[in-house]
């Protein structure tokens, strides 16, 4: 008589029992082979029986929250083919061969290539010294009067380790509660690659604005960024460092994601002006950059005058 | 001696003659109470009032004159609103409309029959003289507001003359007198306490005449009415501004148009900064006066509004510099529209030469939902390739034909001078 695994769905790592009894017993009470101790489970709730030519029976023991087979409610069910999906309860199983195909060894974070930057705990020190230095210098960028080092210490609490600290904060406890696990470290080392990027494809979007003399590339940054580029980090933090599968982790990147898109969006001019099509103020271009590299050419007023003058009506909104 | 006698008569008699008296407010008031009316534009479905003013008799006694901003309702909403009148004695009628001067803000109304003898109109007393305004003021009943004559303002196109007495609303559209009981001009608005404006009568005399030769037929759309005497107002006022040698003013490093004409004022308009501040900002804004109104909702057009702005700065690096400057180029039209008022606006960049310097510049226009042909155009253009000084320039006009608007922009690039 061949075992059997009973795989026990539980939050992070699963459960397993090797079924070699003849009957194994599942339930509440504690004189059972296999105790589950959720209060949705009766006492005695399953019984497995095993017979010598590899085929089982389980038998409901339980007239409260009978188990289902299947997602059909049966008093018993005789059978061969595995595996089989129970639900005693809410506790949710499997019913296994012993040779059940299991998924490939998925590589720890940090084993070679990019990933090194998730391996150690330096990286994730040196990448947040970085991602102070940014704010201070995004601080000092912007200081028009002179500066004083308080305000840059409020500047940089407030923009760089408050942000940075709220986001790590907020995603160990979810991941905690999703794959019941910390993964610190890699999440600082993720959020302060995030933040980084988001600062430099900022500041790349202006430019190219500039340089195209068009709105266009700081709209579809600021669109895709939260549309796809943020969710499509927390997704990929997800798959690779939480080994989450790649469908439940879009999901969940969607679902974390979308507090801070929503509202981001939503205060946005961009897709404001892609909702309401009617806006009072006159969107033009108005980047200026001390590179001035651009791509249109320079006009005499005569010139410009004469193409003025073609420069179409304004279009009425609906 | 005969001759002597005969000169002496002419002498006494000249002396003794009779001459129309100097009147008092009181004297003005009864004689002219029932030729001055409450003109009132009133719902077809509930009869009631939805806005007032003042109005009197001109012309043939069956004409009565307002301003156009007492009765504009009518020619938005034509199937919804009409116009009435009803005198101090209670008499009341319809009133169609006539003839309209949109730019001076006069109305000109037509009764069917005749209702009171016109009110005489003469020209402008001396400056100082006393006026005296009739109107309805707050629905409370006519009375009469005393002041002085303040003189024709060159700063509204000549289209209003200083009334140091009090006008208050429901005033707009009655008449304005001179001591001898004759209307001198059109009460039109105030700004603040004893600070108020009359049309010259001579613009409603223009109005009476053009109407005499083609009134308004039933059906006319006015709107269109509307907008071409707005448009042919607007592009006269340009080209008047484009045939005069217009004054250079100073800003730092360039050498600008200043006051181009006497219906701009400028002003000095630089913030105050903090004393860290280490940059300095240097802003000048001229506006025009001749506003024309055009209706409750999009209320003025007319505007001219140009503003240079100078940015320079010995402490700042190059790219707080240009965070600093790319963050005061802003749009700045002052703009409550909506898309019932407007279509949204369409904008283009350029980069343009200016005297041996680049300036990035962008001009947008937007159209009138209601106004064919009238636009707001926005230019603006800044300065480039300077590592610690920028300056832009901005020129707003409102209400106005987009191609109209181009010439005078080239002029202001023109005249914008670098000085190295």
């Amino acid at each position: 008589m061949e075992a059997l695994i009973l795989e026990i769905n539980t939050r992070g790592l699963h459960r397993y029992h090797c079924i070699d009894q003849e009957i194994t017993t599942l339930g509440r009470a504690l004189d059972n082979d296999i105790i589950l101790s959720d209060p949705t489970v009766a006492p005695h709730h399953l019984k497995i029986i095993r017979y010598g030519d590899s085929s089982y029976e389980l038998v409901n023991l339980t007239d409260v929250n009978p188990v289902r087979i299947e997602n059909q409610q049966l008093d018993t069910l005789v059978g061969e083919n595995l595996p089989v999906n129970l639900e005693i309860g809410r506790v949710r199983a499997q019913l296994l061969r012993r040779d059940h195909d299991v998924p490939a060894t998925r590589p720890l974070a940090g084993h070679g290539g990019i990933s090194l930057l998730f391996g150690h705990n330096y990286w994730a020190v040196l990448l947040v010294l970085v991602c102070l230095c940014i704010g201070g210098l995004e601080f000092f960028f912007n200081a028009y009067n002179s500066v004083k080092w308080s305000n840059l210490f409020k500047f940089v609490l407030r923009e760089t380790i408050l942000t940075i600290g709220f986001f790590v904060l907020a995603l160990a406890v979810l991941e905690r509660l999703l794959v019941n696990r910390w993964e610190i470290r890699q999440l600082v080392t993720s959020i302060c690659l995030v933040y980084l990027l988001y600062y430099v494809t900022t500041l790349f979007s202006k430019e190219l604005s500039y340089l195209f003399s068009a709105n266009w590339p700081a709209t579809l940054f600021h669109l895709a960024w939260y549309l796809v580029l943020l969710p499509a980090a927390i997704a990929l933090y997800l798959i690779h460092i939480s080994h989450l599968k790649r469908g439940r982790s879009i999901l969940l990147a969607i679902l974390i994601a979308s507090p801070i898109v929503v509202p981001s969006l939503l205060q946005s001019s961009e897709l404001r002006s892609l909702l309401d099509d009617f806006t009072s103020s006159a969107k033009y271009q108005n980047n200026l950059s001390a590179w001035n590299w651009h791509l249109k050419d320079t006009v005499t007023v005569e010139a410009f005058i004469k193409q003025a003058g073609e420069l179409e009506p304004g279009e009425f909104a609906d | 001696m005969l001759l002597r006698l005969i000169a002496f008569g002419l002498l006494f008699a000249s002396l003794f003659a009779p001459t129309q008296a100097a009147m008092d407010s009181k004297q003005i008031y009864q004689q002219n109470e029932q030729r001055v009316f409450q003109v009132r534009v009133l719902n077809r479905e509930t009869g009631k009032k939805s806005s007032i003013g003042s109005g009197f008799i001109v012309g043939d006694g069956s004409q009565v004159a307002t301003n156009y901003h007492v009765i504009g309702q009518v020619i938005l909403e034509p199937e919804l609103f009409y116009i009435s009148f009803i005198s101090k004695d209670g008499q009341e009628g319809e009133l169609k409309l006539l003839g309209l001067d949109v730019a001076r803000d006069l109305a000109l109304l037509g009764a069917e029959k005749p209702i009171g003898e016109a009110i005489k109109m003469s020209p402008l007393p001396p400056r100082g003289a006393p006026i005296f305004a009739m109107g309805n003021p707050l629905d409370l009943g006519l009375s009469i507001a005393v002041g002085t004559n303040g003189g024709i303002l060159n700063q509204t196109d000549d289209s209003r003359i200083l009334f140091s007495g009090s006008l208050n609303p429901g005033m707009s559209g009655g008449p304005t007198f001179n001591e001898r009981g004759e209307a001198i001009g059109i009460n039109v608005a105030t700004a603040r306490n004893a600070i108020s404006f009359i049309v010259p009568s001579r613009f409603l005399k223009n109005l009476i005449d053009q109407a005499a030769n083609a009134a308004f037929e039933d059906e006319q759309d006015l709107k269109v009415e509307v907008a071409r005497q707005v448009l042919a107002y607007e592009t006269s006022y340009i080209e008047q501004l484009l045939e005069t040698d217009w004054p250079e003013l100073d800003l730092r490093q360039f050498k600008l148009p200043g006051v181009i004409s006497p219906t701009v004022r400028c002003w000095d308009n630089s913030t105050k900064l903090s004393a860290v501040a280490r940059y300095k900002r240097y802003q000048i804004r001229c506006t025009n006066q001749n506003h024309v109104y055009l209706d409750e909702d999009n209320k003025f057009v007319g505007r001219l509004i140009y503003e240079y702005f100078w940015l320079e700065s010995e402490d700042l690096n190059t790219i707080q510099f240009y965070n600093l400057y790319e963050n005061l180029n802003k749009d700045q039209i002052e703009s409550k529209m909506d898309r019932d008022m407007v279509s949204n606006f369409n904008c283009k960049t350029w980069f343009v030469e200016v005297s041996q310097q680049e300036l990035k510049g962008n001009l947008c226009r937007r159209e009138y939902v209601e106004y064919e042909g009238l636009s707001d155009v926005l230019f603006t253009a800044a300065l480039t390739g300077h590592k610690k000084q920028g300056f832009f320039i901005t020129v707003i006009m409102t209400g106005i034909d987009y191609s109209s608007t181009l010439p005078l922009i080239q002029r202001f690039l023109e005249q914008t001078e670098w000085k190295p």
